[in-house]
């Protein structure tokens, strides 16, 4: 996604009071992250799983709360969704770069290119797709869903190769 | 002095009103056993992030005392919590660390935190770090650190063994409604 675009979304999302933007960076959102970077509102963690047990202590403090990272890192988060997020029922929106989206990515994300809608579709997170014409109806659709206490993804496809 | 004694103990030496987030399995069963109440936040899943959860807790609440009861398994799990904490400095958070070089919850197989040096890397990651074994100390250190400002870790050196607690028997969005509600206050 273009550089402009991703740094709106950052924009609109903080703007849309979600205060927060904790995880484990990807090289498909790198202009969203280094907005968020810029003004201050972005928390690095050594892993997902560690990103998401920080904006649930977030959002039990009624602090909004978007985690971003890889499908890899996504994969990783899957017992810490459902035994922490899902249980407790915590809103926060996920935001996953797609990688394997494209057939010619590299080798290591092929798998979980592939299986990732499957995932999604099998732990019942409802999902949206971001696109540069439709982003700011999915951000707007993601706002709310935490606004009734249910947690959702945002997926950001990875559109090139280096 | 074993697990149920020593939470006996923490949770005797802070105020009523103090959070607490508990680690999963037995930990978070004998403090439901000791005192039930709202300002605890029992994760009953998702092993080793009830410092990240402190962590969140206790960066928007800098004017709260924010414990965290930890075990040394749940620690072990998460050790890039430290650096985050670490980084972060909260001066609000205690994180407990009931150490028996165990996973009592499952068994008590073993763990290694009595081959590796725990204080030492909580300390490379700016923590201020409290050793302890005996009841005294546990009652005088608790009264130590409410001085000093965090992030603080108190290691209670703990033998395996004692009844088993029984589970916590609350819905896990009622132990997240009551703690949000005892959070406003």
């Amino acid at each position: 996604m273009k550089e402009v675009i991703q740094r709106k979304i950052f924009d609109y999302l903080l703007k849309n009071k979600i205060y927060n933007f904790v995880g484990v960076p990807d090289s498909t959102m790198k202009y969203f992250i280094e907005q968020g970077l810029k003004c201050k509102k972005v928390l690095i963690t050594t892993r997902e799983d560690e990103a998401i047990g920080i904006a649930t202590g977030f959002v039990l403090s009624q602090s909004n709360s978007l985690v971003f990272m890889q499908n890899a890192g996504f994969a990783n988060s899957i017992s810490t969704i459902t035994s922490l997020v899902q249980l407790y029922q915590i809103p926060m929106i996920f935001l996953i770069g797609w990688r394997g989206f494209l057939k010619n990515d590299a080798p290591e994300h092929t798998k979980i290119g592939k299986i990732q809608p499957k995932l999604l579709q099998a732990l019942s997170l409802q999902s949206k797709i971001l696109n540069e014409k439709n982003w700011k109806k999915s951000c707007d659709w993601a706002l709310t869903l935490i606004k009734k206490g249910k947690p959702c993804a945002l997926i950001l496809i990875r559109d090139f190769i280096d | 002095m074993i697990r149920k004694k020593a939470i006996a103990i923490a949770v005797s030496q802070i105020e009523y009103h103090d959070r607490i987030i508990s680690a999963n399995g037995f930990i978070s069963r004998d403090l439901f056993a000791t005192v039930d109440k709202s300002p605890n936040f029992y994760m009953i899943g998702s092993m080793g992030l009830a410092s990240s959860i402190g962590l969140g807790v206790a960066l928007k609440n800098p004017r709260r005392k924010i414990f965290v009861f930890d075990g040394d398994g749940n620690i072990l799990m998460n050790l890039g919590s430290l650096i985050t904490i670490g980084i972060t400095e909260p001066k609000n958070l205690v994180h407990v660390i009931f150490d028996n070089s165990s996973h009592e919850s499952t068994g008590g197989q073993p763990t290694v935190t009595n081959k590796i040096q725990l204080s030492k890397i909580a300390k490379s990651a700016n923590y201020k770090v409290f050793q302890i074994k005996t009841k005294n100390q546990l009652v005088k250190i608790f009264q130590k650190i409410k001085s000093i400002s965090g992030p603080i870790m108190v290691i209670v050196k703990i033998k395996k063994g004692g009844v088993i607690s029984k589970r916590i028997n609350i819905e896990p969005t009622k132990i997240k409604n009551r703690f949000m509600i005892s959070l406003k206050k």
